[in-house]
């Protein structure tokens, strides 16, 4: 099985080290690469650091923090591509971007320092981009001397901000990367924990069975194929069949499935994931959304949202533009309904006036005509991300569909 | 993930990427990754890659590869277009005047005066996060500016497939359809689709290339790996690093980094 684990927790938690600590115990660094290590850190004047397998770029060496996300591969049980994502508020965009293509997030605590600023922003973002499977690492209880009541203070502080974020009953590690201490390898200088080590947990993670869902496709493009009008893209959820009856939205057509084709042959069914073409009687269009004809894809004009912003400045009334799928139409902001402290995910402020780098906030969009869903009901069409000059400004989730 | 999974998303990447672009363009080394990048450009497009293929030519390479690569061409119908810098190699250029140099000029320069004349807004290559610490730091869409300096340290945000499309009128995107693929995939990958792939990968006397470039920095592994099988199993216990046949990414530390911020692919 695949599994993505993102790595995440405040600056100097000791999130690279961690993965530098995985890689080395399971024997994953390629030869040369130790000693590699070592030259640079005497280079450096440093002692050799676990994290420097993962930080590669020279600023990151040099100011000793991670910069941007590294994804990284490794075989367990299971094939881990693991994430690390840096702990600075400044790059909480890449802290996204890497956090984005997680199925399980590990939070990492450090043991004398217990919750900082990051250690709740980063469980309010996972909680906003749908990670459901969750553990902690208390790291650093060298430093504590391996002492229980040290894991049991932090456990029930870190608990209660988890379980205000709707993450109930998750399982915490108390561990050191430094030292290695139950994160490979179990560790002897904590005989009170009987608990698993990080890998004995990620080993035993068992993914949602995929549900059946309704039938959803994403258009991305058309092709003239030896003459044949081709309409390409993926199925995100659900099944495709031949034969089958298809609506497209927000163009509005619809046509009976010819052909499902791939290079070199055809398909009976699809299923999701697949990136596919259709041989269709119909003029579908990039951004359009299709479903079966008896449950279609619902198009609307508006629609209640939660976003964060990562630059910048974002008013009422601001028009942007937005991409939900392959679709991307003009909104514009109707309302803030409220802001919500990234950090805390308190309510702030209710009906602010505008939003600023790095806050959430609930929205009312008002969109050109756009297929979207709930966020809660099929995710791959209820998350968008905000354009602005284009570049990419902000991202959210669908609440509520507006009619 | 299953080879379907990876598959499914890189052509799906190729056809956003084939979307968004007015004028892309695949780079092709001949090596494996990129033959296998070619395949799948040709599987999103049923066939017939709608766009040039690109082929930066030192002047250095193996025998070997121009065959290879003129074959295939043939095979394919590829619109090859091959950049050569020209001055640079008729100077006299090479290896000996320092390897980060003579990449530079022969490789970034060759291709910055390709991208020049044929006005491509996107550029289709093949590296992967698992080859090198410094790919892994990469996005699926990366912008270089004019200069194709690489803003490492300020990437856009790139979440779930929603991509950051455009990176200024005179400069262009880098697309990475086989960022999340491993090394190990490729070769399984190459055996499944049954892919032609250069017979220097493969072992002749006690010795193959893991990984193809020019040939004054390029040395072959000891292997005794000579079918992809063996080659799938040789990948799955080794611990040597697959570029270490690569003089340039040895040269210093972080010369790959310093290669990659000037626009190297």
């Amino acid at each position: 099985m695949n599994v993505n684990v993102v790595i995440i927790g405040h600056v100097d938690h000791g999130k690279s080290t961690l993965i530098g600590r995985l890689l080395y115990d399971s024997d994953s660094i390629a030869e040369g690469r130790v000693d590699e290590i070592q030259k640079l850190a005497e280079e450096y004047k440093r002692r050799f650091e676990f994290a420097y397998f993962i930080d590669a770029f020279d600023d990151e060496l040099k100011e000793e923090r991670t910069i941007d996300t590294t994804g990284v591969m490794f075989k367990g049980k299971n094939l881990y591509t693991v994430t690390d994502v840096p702990g600075h508020k400044e790059f909480i965009k890449n802290m996204l971007t890497g956090a984005s293509r997680a199925d399980v997030a590990v939070l990492v605590v450090a043991a004398d320092e217990g919750i900082q600023e990051q250690t709740r922003r980063h469980a309010f973002l996972i909680r906003m981009l749908g990670l459901k499977k969750l553990f902690v690492v208390v790291n650093k209880m060298d430093v504590v001397g391996y002492r229980e009541e040290v894991l049991n203070e932090v456990m029930s502080r870190v608990s209660s901000l988890l379980a205000s974020f709707d993450y109930q009953n998750v399982p915490f590690i108390p561990g050191s990367a430094l030292e290695g201490d139950n994160i490979y390898r179990k560790s002897g200088r904590m005989p009170w924990y009987r608990g698993p080590t990080l890998i004995e947990a990620l080993d035993s993670v068992e993914l949602p069975e995929r549900r059946e869902r309704v039938l959803r496709f994403v258009v991305q493009d058309n092709y003239l194929v030896d003459g044949q009008r081709v309409v390409v893209g993926r199925v995100v959820s659900g099944m495709l069949h031949r034969g089958e009856e298809l609506v497209f939205y927000p163009s509005g057509v619809r046509g009976k499935v010819e052909q499902i084709k791939v290079f070199g042959g055809e398909l009976e069914t699809a299923e999701e994931g697949d990136s596919i073409g259709l041989v269709i009687a119909c003029q579908a269009v990039r951004g359009d959304v299709c479903g079966p004809s008896e449950s279609p894809p619902v198009v609307t004009t508006g629609f209640l949202g939660e976003a964060v912003l990562l630059e910048g400045r974002l008013r009422a009334d601001d028009i942007l533009e937005l991409r939900c799928g392959t679709r991307r139409v003009t909104c514009r902001i109707k309302e803030f309904r409220e802001k919500i402290d990234s950090e805390t995910g308190e309510v702030v402020k209710r009906c602010p006036d505008y939003i600023s780098e790095h806050e959430a906030a609930t929205v009312v969009f008002e969109t050109e005509p756009l297929a979207v869903e709930k966020f809660a009901e099929i995710p791959e069409l209820g998350r968008f991300i905000l354009i602005r000059d284009n570049r990419n400004i902000g991202a959210g989730i669908v609440l509520e569909t507006m009619a | 993930m299953e080879l379907k999974d990876l598959e499914n998303r890189s052509i799906y990447i190729i056809r956003e990427a084939f979307a968004e672009f007015k004028k892309p363009a695949v780079l092709w080394s001949t090596g494996k990754d990129s033959t296998t990048t070619l395949w799948l450009c040709r599987k999103a497009f049923f066939g017939r890659i709608p766009f040039p293929v690109i082929h930066i030519d030192t002047g250095y390479k193996f025998k070997q590869m121009y065959e290879f690569r003129d074959n295939l061409a043939r095979e394919w119908g590829l619109e090859l277009v091959v950049a050569r810098n020209e001055e640079a190699i008729n100077a006299g250029v090479g290896p000996h005047e320092g390897k980060f140099e003579c990449c530079t000029v022969l490789k970034t320069q060759a291709l910055m005066k390709c991208l020049e004349q044929h006005r491509f807004d996107a550029l289709i290559l093949a590296i992967r996060r698992d080859e090198h610490g410094i790919r892994a730091k990469e996005r699926y869409f990366s912008p270089r500016d004019r200069d194709f300096k690489w803003d490492y340290k300020n990437q856009p945000l790139e979440m779930w497939d929603q991509y950051q499309t455009y990176a200024g009128d005179e400069a262009h995107t880098r697309v990475h359809p086989i960022l999340h693929w491993r090394e190990l995939d490729v070769w399984e990958y190459v055996k499944q689709e049954g892919l032609p792939v250069n017979p220097m990968y493969f072992a002749k006397d006690g010795r193959r290339y893991r990984s193809l470039g020019c040939e004054p920095c390029t040395s072959p592994i000891d292997s005794s790996a000579g079918t992809i099988d063996e080659i799938v199993e040789e990948l799955k216990v080794t611990k040597i690093a697959e570029r270490s046949g690569r003089a340039q990414d040895k040269e210093r530390a972080f010369t790959m980094q310093k290669l990659r911020a000037l626009g190297y692919m």
